[in-house]
């Protein structure tokens, strides 16, 4: 079962790995999960906070997605230099350069 | 190479049968994150920051051409294209999805290989020279004590859950370590005492990470007959002293620091004393069983005059940087730069593992080394054969010619990458590349190591690089802090902290700052090492700062 515990500043994201994919995925404000993190849903509001770890839950007992946790933001973007960092990937990836020749 | 029998490739197989089965019940929910978690870390997976990723195990770096051949399929079916070389020699691939990894594991037991204890608490893939058989300044080939090390630690009922990872190095090179053997866990040197017996210098206590330490004498002569009691006496005292309440006090050079090397080494021998050697000892038969199987190639003696002149300059330069001499006339070492300045370090696409596996096929003997500097050597290449090879990397992208100089950086894959990073690291290493990227100018400033790490773990080893890099982040910035005169071989040494950190922008310009200080210092034959250890710490911080 998730850890979850909502101790953070300011409005609050979901986010989590796919568990099969193990791909960063962030939850959207239908309560479903998106590898985009623009689809994000960030909110202050206790109840909806309290919705969001209840389905983290969920997902996470349903092996959809594994290591669930909400991350502070600011202005709409992470606040945390690493969850930053998480929503747009590598900055460097071979894989590019190979898709490139 | 060493050929596994009937009973490895039954456990392999019948591990990679019991992973699936775990993979299975972990999809099915029958297994939680929790309960999985270990199951997966046993077998080389994790979940880094972006996805997950499987690290494959080189034993002490040594491939044969088909199992490069394999990691290739592997990167083109399963991950995005390519590998990735890590610092412990072995094979990394940072896109798999889960439920391919059953799959991968079996591929990779069809030949000989697998991904076990490349990851926990445990004894990691132990490394090893890379010219190991082919170098002229070894006592005796490593690679048949690095196997047996390697069947000793496998799945060691013992030391399978030790107070911390553990990491074994061996060289059989004293003179000229290539395998950093005192920044490990337990380095081993091959040695010949007095009465010219060969046999094994124990060091102890070495490591990198947030504590950097130099490990020191175990026994300065361990015979042969006695190796493997006296390891397990080792193990065994760090194994019941080791410290498990703090995990970054659990390695075990911070036990040999507390307890100090004196009453460390009484408690082994006391250990040793107390154990019955015949229980663990290895004797003659069996260690020439194993060496037998790393017996020298069939060299040739048909080797052709080799006019160097006559070549083009290119090849020239690369023969200058990437080949070294070998033990047997004729032939010659060749190193396989994976540090491409538009690439990560280490990275190569699986089209260039096949080029490579082509190589060794025609021109080396079926084997491809990889190193802990992020690179691949072609250990036993006739000279003649030289530009063949030369034009085949060429073919492949792989003849850049920076071998040990400042283009050939040792990078961990850093935060693009890694669950535990603070900074990036790769992007720092290809700016400066891009920096000194000019031939003429890398091979005037001569043997230079630089080593950057992406946080205080060091995976990039850049507290024994000439220039260390370690990348933090405050406040949401990442910045840089350098050290200087930190040396991986047998002078090794721990480098010199400088002072407040860089931006990536500045720290490129004060590494040039540096480097142009010591071109301007340097005397005749001084390596970047030599002038900072003569001029010391002060002058170059000064031109690191800018504060002249």
């Amino acid at each position: 079962m998730s850890t979850l515990k909502h101790k953070g500043k300011g409005p609050q994201g979901m986010t989590a790995n796919e568990l099969r994919s193990g791909l960063n995925v962030w939850m959207t404000k239908d309560f479903e999960w998106s590898r985009d993190y623009a689809d994000a849903f960030l909110t202050e509001d206790e109840a909806l906070i309290e919705k969001m770890d209840s389905v983290a839950k969920a997902a996470e007992a349903a092996n959809d997605v594994v290591g669930a946790y909400f991350i502070d933001t600011v202005d709409g973007v992470p606040a945390r230099y690493r969850e930053r960092f998480r929503t747009h990937g590598p900055s460097y990836d071979t894989a590019d350069l190979i898709a490139e020749s | 190479m060493y050929r596994y029998d009937e009973f490895d490739a039954e456990f392999v197989n019948s591990r990679v049968a019991q992973f699936r089965g775990q993979v299975e019940r972990r999809l099915d929910g029958r297994l939680s994150e929790a309960e999985f978690r270990p199951l997966r870390l046993m077998n080389g997976l994790y979940l880094q920051l972006h996805a997950y990723m499987l690290r494959v195990a080189v034993p002490y770096g040594t491939l044969r051409s088909d199992q490069l051949r394999m990691l290739a399929h592997l990167g083109e079916k399963y991950d995005k294209g390519y590998g990735h070389v890590t610092t412990r020699q072995n094979m990394q691939f940072n896109w798999p999805k889960l439920q391919d990894v059953p799959d991968m594991l079996a591929d990779l037991a069809s030949v000989e290989m697998h991904a076990i204890q490349t990851s926990g608490n445990c004894i990691r893939n132990v490394t090893c020279d890379p010219y190991a058989g082919a170098a002229a300044d070894e006592i005796e080939d490593p690679r048949p004590l690095a196997e047996l090390l390697r069947q000793w630690s496998m799945l060691h009922p013992e030391f399978s859950f030790l107070p911390r990872k553990f990491k074994i190095a061996v060289t059989g090179a004293p003179t000229h370590d290539r395998a950093m053997v005192r920044a490990h866990d337990i380095g081993i040197e091959v040695v010949r005492n007095d009465e010219g017996e060969i046999g094994y210098h124990i060091i102890v206590g070495g490591g990198l990470g947030r504590t950097p330490v130099i490990g020191q004498t175990l026994r300065a002569f361990c015979p042969k007959d006695e190796l493997l009691p006296y390891l397990e006496a080792t193990m065994r005292v760090y194994n019941r002293f080791g410290r498990r309440d703090n995990k970054y006090k659990a390695r075990i050079k911070i036990l040999v620091r507390e307890t100090g090397i004196e009453e460390f080494t009484r408690l082994v021998n006391e250990e040793f004393a107390a154990l019955d050697p015949s229980d663990i000892a290895v004797g003659k038969a069996e260690r020439d069983r194993i060496a037998a199987y790393f017996a020298p190639p069939k060299y040739e003696s048909d080797i052709k005059a080799f006019d160097l002149s006559a070549q083009p300059e290119a090849f020239r330069k690369w023969v200058d940087t990437n080949v070294v001499p070998h033990i047997q006339p004729g032939y010659a070492i060749v190193n396989i730069s994976l540090k491409d300045p538009d690439r990560a370090p280490g990275d190569i696409t699986s089209e260039q593992m096949r080029a490579v596996a082509d190589l060794a096929d025609k021109h080396s003997f079926g084997e491809i080394r990889t190193t802990h500097q992020q690179n691949m050597v072609l250990a036993h290449v006739r000279q003649d054969e030289l530009r063949a090879v030369w034009d085949g990397l060429v073919a492949a992208e792989l003849e850049d010619a920076n071998i040990n100089l400042i283009g050939d950086i040792i990078c961990c894959p850093g935060m693009d990458f890694c669950a535990l990073a603070t900074a990036r690291s790769i992007p720092v290493s290809q700016a400066i590349a891009e920096r000194f990227k000019d031939h003429a100018r890398q091979q005037a400033i001569g043997e230079m190591q630089i080593k950057i790490s992406g946080c205080i773990n060091a995976c990039g080893h850049h507290h024994v690089g000439h220039i260390g890099i370690l990348g933090l982040e405050k406040a949401g910035v990442e910045f840089y802090q350098v050290t200087l005169g930190g040396d991986a071989t047998q002078t090794a040494a721990i480098g010199d902290k400088m002072g407040a950190g860089f931006s990536q922008e500045e720290l490129i310009d004060g590494i040039e700052r540096i480097v142009d200080f010591y071109m301007d210092e340097r005397e005749e034959g001084e390596r970047f090492l030599d002038t900072y250890r003569r001029l010391g710490t002060p002058a170059f911080k000064e031109a690191l700062y800018d504060n002249a």
